[in-house]
């Protein structure tokens, strides 16, 4: 059900990067980790469509949203202050992700850490501990969003961090996600081996992820993006090229999917 | 003031009764049980699926659909389930939720089109058939079926002659002049036409120097073809004597009651179901307060009042 949602927070935490907190009880009593929004930027008719925005986490009966700025939709949406200002949203939609795996990593790729955070949390919750999280960004700085704040709450969480920046700084991993994601993975005895991968990120890291995994042998679960119009599985809009041949909704199949289930040869970035 | 009557009629000798002139338009919500969950169904005027092909279709390569100025592009490629998919799963599910069912028809041939006009008309619950003529004709060099009467006149009386559904025409606007090609439906047995489908439009990355849909070109919808609706509307439904359903950028009750003033009967809503998924809804009960505030008593007095 569509409805109006109040903005509580809409704050710079990085370089471009926002945090948005909204009050939507309903859909924060329902939400779960993988899963996303569709968001309504401006009452106006430019521009016209809702946008998907994973969500980030649930407090109470608020929803928070961390997005960064991309294009004209965003840019509005950074602009938007709290206060009598309400914004049209519904869901939450989509898969999200099968939490009932034993010895997960969580992997998350620039913006990918959005939904991340909302997964440690709620894997955290139900008692995990020493959960392994591979993060990768280009630089150093972009790693959490760029919010020293994101960088200091999840750092002081009970987990095995594995940092990775394509340019040399302070982190320990540079290069592509694989220089972390590999030692995560084999940082598991074989007696107990990692007993899946759950991953959000850009469509190529995720691609990479997937090869990582299918030569590790260890299952695979990819939160998807791709541009939507409903959300609902209507417009059939937002399909991604499935294994086997023909196309798999995001929005319904997805945006959390087996990447055993996509036909990786023929996805473009 | 009492609520005002909303109820409408479309076509005389095979009439669709609705409790109120607004249907959500093909393409735009899915089979309908995708909005389940988001809108009572049964308080919508009509909805008209997804196009249903004899065969299932995978549709085409994405991108498929990009934003522009206050519309969209789509080239989703037709993809749907296919006509025993749609008996089976979709038609029986949809029916109980009380609202007439229009079942949008895809074909590439006349026969295709004749052959899924038969499945449809020993399936309860279909209210209508509405035709998308806007297809290309395959067996006939691909040009769409749609932009010239002759055609459009074939199709119409060989489905026409297959059923005694209510047969309603969509038209497609992407023509030099619309008025022919809706007189050709009318003389072939059509009860209704609607329009119109999208305009044909392409949207480019100028930095990637590469066509943002992935079938380089695409359909137009949403507020920015309102105009091009109106005009259209207008112009047919002077011009035959069966009635037309309105539709292109509608998103509110006012909007919706610009067509009935050109003279649509009924109107269709869909790119707005994207902005909003109860837009059927709110635009009805907007329509509604329209008319409250126009000081009427019945919607129809709206049709065709415009005074120029």
């Amino acid at each position: 059900m569509s409805d109006w949602a109040a903005i509580k927070e809409n704050k710079q935490v990085g370089e471009g990067v926002y945090r948005l907190r909204l009050t939507a009880p309903a859909i924060a009593a329902q939400a779960q980790p993988g899963q996303f929004i569709m968001l309504r930027v401006s009452h106006g008719l430019d521009p016209l469509l809702a946008r998907p925005f994973s969500i980030h986490g649930v407090d109470g009966d608020d929803l928070l949203i961390l997005y960064k700025v991309v294009g004209k939709g965003t840019r509005l949406l950074s602009m938007v202050r709290p206060g009598n200002k309400t914004l049209s949203l519904w869901g939450p939609l989509g898969r999200g992700f099968n939490l009932d795996v034993k010895r997960p990593v969580l992997v998350a790729g620039g913006m990918g850490i959005a939904p991340i955070v909302f997964l440690a949390d709620t894997l955290l919750n139900q008692g995990r501990k020493k959960l392994a999280f591979v993060h990768g960004a280009v630089t150093g700085k972009a790693l959490f969003g760029g919010s020293e704040e994101l960088r200091t709450t999840l750092l002081g969480r009970d987990l095995e961090p594995y940092l990775a920046s394509e340019v040399e700084g302070e982190e320990r991993y540079y290069g592509l996600i694989g220089v972390a994601l590999e030692p995560a993975l084999s940082s598991f005895p074989d007696s107990s081996p990692c007993g899946g991968v759950l991953a959000c990120g850009p469509l190529p890291m995720l691609k990479a992820v997937a090869q990582i995994c299918a030569r590790h042998k260890v299952p695979c679960q990819v939160s998807l993006e791709a541009p939507m119009a409903c959300g609902l599985g209507a417009c059939l809009g937002c399909v991604i090229p499935a294994a086997g041949g023909g196309y798999v909704r995001a929005c319904q199949e997805g945006p959390v999917m087996d990447a055993a289930l996509v036909d990786w040869e023929r996805t473009k970035p | 003031m009492s609520q005002p009557n909303l109820a409408v009629t479309v076509g005389r000798q095979r009439p669709v009764h609705l409790k109120n002139p607004v249907i959500a338009a093909s393409g735009t919500f899915g089979y309908g049980l995708e909005y389940l969950g988001q809108l009572d169904l049964g308080g919508l005027g009509g909805l008209v699926t997804k196009g249903v092909s004899l065969n299932p279709r995978q549709g085409n390569p994405p991108p498929r659909i990009c934003e522009t100025a206050a519309g969209m592009l789509n080239a989703i490629g037709l993809a749907n389930v296919g006509l025993e998919v749609f008996l089976r799963d979709k038609l029986p599910a949809l029916v109980p939720h009380g609202v007439p069912v229009v079942v949008n028809l895809y074909g590439e041939s006349v026969a295709e089109f004749v052959e899924l006009a038969r499945a449809l008309d020993q399936a309860p619950g279909v209210a209508a058939l509405e035709l998308n003529v806007s297809c290309p004709n395959v067996s006939g060099g691909g040009m769409a079926f749609g932009c010239q009467p002759g055609p459009v006149g074939e199709i119409t009386s060989a489905v026409r002659a297959a059923t005694e559904l209510p047969l309603w025409v969509k038209l497609t606007p992407n023509v030099g002049d619309i008025v022919p090609i809706a007189l050709a439906a009318q003389a072939a047995g059509a009860d209704a036409l609607s329009l119109i489908n999208t305009l044909l439009g392409m949207a480019i990355d100028a930095r990637n120097r590469r066509p943002r849909l992935g079938n380089v070109v695409g359909g137009l919808s949403g507020p920015a073809i309102k105009p091009v609706g109106l005009r259209m509307v207008w112009q047919v439904a002077r011009s035959v004597d069966i009635p037309v359903v309105g539709m292109g950028g509608i998103i509110s009750g006012e909007d919706a009651a610009e067509y009935l003033l050109a003279g649509a009967s009924a109107v269709q809503v869909g790119t707005a179901n994207f902005l909003d998924p109860a837009a059927c809804r709110k635009v009805a009960e907007e329509l509604a307060q329209f008319c409250q505030a126009q000081g009427m008593g019945d919607v129809n007095e709206l049709v065709g009042g415009l005074e120029v």
